[in-house]
């Protein structure tokens, strides 16, 4: 028998990791008083290829029900749970989940997630609550070598506000800033706008890097008070990751947004080693529209698989396999119970004595069971 | 630690090697690498690739940067930065049929290499179209008879014209391109930004 291409059956260390990385999640969720939430795994597609959530089909994994309706298997957590929150009390402010989202575009096509939800609360406490707890879950996972980068799209909306485009020009636009194409950035705003709007963009596709960016741009765009609001908002965030000593903090002025309901700050984390992205997110209040609902949301999902490749599981847990029989496996079983912190495996014929620390044999003697170290 | 450039082996590599030093990098390792398909100087790391693998190289973060044909982008869309243009591979994406034989009215058929880029040609158009995927000496499957007609790069058109093909539309420009993987080009910045700079200054002489 064989597997789909990306499929593979798992065992050991890579089960481990993945359940301790859940694990670590849920503790540090709950001591953050996030209430935990789940969603079907089968959806309609509609739910997250609307206008709101913008999705394509394509990348679905997908099928007609009996009413010709179209399902999916979960593409997305986040849109998922704004569907579920709209019939939630709003006293309820920060929400957790944990499980897979099923994509064709990606190999294996299905990969784990973790992530956090806050709704109903102010920008910058929002914000600052989700990478925070990113910051303390990473913390928790002793996984400390990582970069965190902070972009926002309202800067490409403010300045492509300034040009004459077509829906289908700023998305060409979009897809050029998001390539950092420069040399068609430019060609784009030139032929449709001004040339120092035209210069501006292009010069943005470089903007990244330490907050020294933040602050070369502060002066840049001193006169122009909506930027200048979303440089401080920025600079507010980066400031803050700084003083709980994240390694990295990185800012991306040219970042624009690859889903459509993202609107205001955006965030992603790396793994330095390998370049991974171990968690994205952002805020996304527009994706709540779709339900007539005007809701602050926020939130961030950690890539599980990501993160458990990168978790170091030391096992310095004591083997010890007890050789019993059909007749002494009860004393077998009541002796395991005496070893605390130890892994305990009872066999009747030991055959491979290397994989484990101690191997004590039980044996009858004088109608009496008694134990002999090997 | 050196930052690591996947180069598409063959004229791509020989063009850019000339440009390469032309902004005062050594090459001389380059050149005498013989059928070695890594090598590294005192700055970079190279890797030596077929177009299309330099960009999944880039893509999966083996490589840091990658220089690359331009249609293998459009064709493949790699996830990757497309960062700029360089001053060589320049060649068009064109629309050619045999001289002299008449463009059928019916639903026609296509012989290429490029099956994205042909399908999102003829959709712009509004046209319908089967597309027949070859691996190379395109220009054969009108004259034998397979297609009505081929979509390939064209350089200087002489290969079309020896073949008595002639181009019918010309529709995409392109030139060779230096392309990042997307995490590289922030958690290396600081390694990668002189060798990128230096490649603009010298695309901006050119």
């Amino acid at each position: 028998m064989f597997l789909p291409a990306g499929s593979q059956d798992e065992i050991g260390k890579r089960l481990i990791s993945r359940s301790k990385a859940y694990e670590i999640f849920g503790n540090v969720t709950a001591n953050r008083n996030y209430k935990q939430i789940s969603t079907p795994v089968v959806e309609y597609a509609t739910t997250f290829t609307n206008q709101y959530a913008g999705m394509e089909l394509q990348n679905m994994l997908k099928w007609f029900n009996r009413d010709g309706e179209i399902e999916v298997l979960r593409p997305d957590w986040t849109t998922a749970i704004a569907r579920a929150l709209v019939n939630q009390h709003p006293s309820q402010l920060k929400w957790s989940y944990q499980g897979s989202v099923f994509r064709s575009d990606k190999a294996g096509m299905e990969s784990r997630q973790a992530g956090v939800e806050i709704v109903h609360t102010s920008s910058f406490l929002g914000e600052s609550e989700c990478l925070l707890t990113a910051v303390n879950y990473l913390d928790e996972l002793e996984i400390n070598d990582y970069l965190i980068e902070l972009g926002h799209t309202g800067i490409f909306d403010e300045l492509t506000s300034h040009l004459n485009l077509t829906d289908s020009e700023l998305e060409k636009l979009r897809e050029a800033m998001h390539d950092k194409r420069r040399d068609e950035v430019y060609q784009i705003a030139i032929t449709n706008g001004h040339e120092e709007v035209a210069n501006e963009l292009t010069q943005l596709v470089d903007a990244f890097g330490s907050i020294d960016v933040i602050e070369k741009y502060e002066d840049l765009w001193r006169d122009q008070e909506i930027l200048l609001g979303i440089l401080k908002h920025m600079k507010q965030l980066a400031v803050l990751l700084q003083e709980l000593g994240v390694p990295d903090v990185l800012v991306d002025l040219g970042r624009v947004k690859n889903l459509p309901y993202y609107c205001g700050i955006m965030f992603r984390g790396f793994i330095r080693s390998n370049g991974n992205t171990c968690f994205s997110g952002g805020r996304y209040d527009k994706l709540y529209e779709q339900f007539d609902e005007s809701i602050s949301a926020v939130g961030l999902a950690f890539d599980v698989d990501v993160l458990a490749d990168n978790l170091i599981i030391e096992n310095d847990r004591q083997k010890i396999c007890i050789v019993a029989s059909e007749q002494s496996h009860a004393f077998a079983e009541k002796l395991r119970t005496s070893f605390d912190n130890a892994i305990v495996d009872i066999q009747y014929n030991l055959t491979d004595e290397d994989r484990f620390d101690k191997v004590l044999e039980v044996i009858e003697e004088h109608n009496e069971y008694k134990v002999v170290e090997r | 630690m050196k930052p690591c450039i996947a180069l598409t082996k063959g004229r791509i590599e020989k063009q850019f090697l000339e440009f390469f030093q032309s902004l005062n990098y050594d090459i001389e390792p380059l050149i005498n690498k013989g059928r070695k398909l890594r090598v590294e100087t005192d700055d970079f790391q190279f890797v030596f690739a077929k177009g299309v693998d330099v960009t999944t190289y880039v893509e999966h973060g083996i490589a840091d940067l990658g220089i690359v044909g331009e249609d293998i982008l459009a064709e493949f869309q790699p996830d990757v930065y497309n960062l700029l243009p360089l001053p060589f591979g320049n060649c068009r994406m064109a629309l050619a049929v045999e001289e002299g034989k008449e463009w059928p009215e019916r639903k026609r058929c296509i012989a290429s290499k490029y099956t994205n880029i042909t399908k999102a040609f003829f959709k712009e158009k509004g046209e319908s179209v089967d597309i027949v995927k070859l691996e190379g000496s395109v220009e054969l499957a009108p004259i034998l008879g397979l297609a009505d007609g081929i979509v390939d790069i064209v350089e200087t058109g002489n290969t079309l014209k020896e073949n008595g093909l002639i181009v019918k539309e010309s529709f995409m420009e392109f030139s060779a391109r230096c392309i990042a993987n997307r995490s590289s080009l922030k958690i290396k910045r600081d390694l990668l930004a002189p060798v990128i700079e230096a490649l603009q200054k010298g695309v901006a002489v050119k």
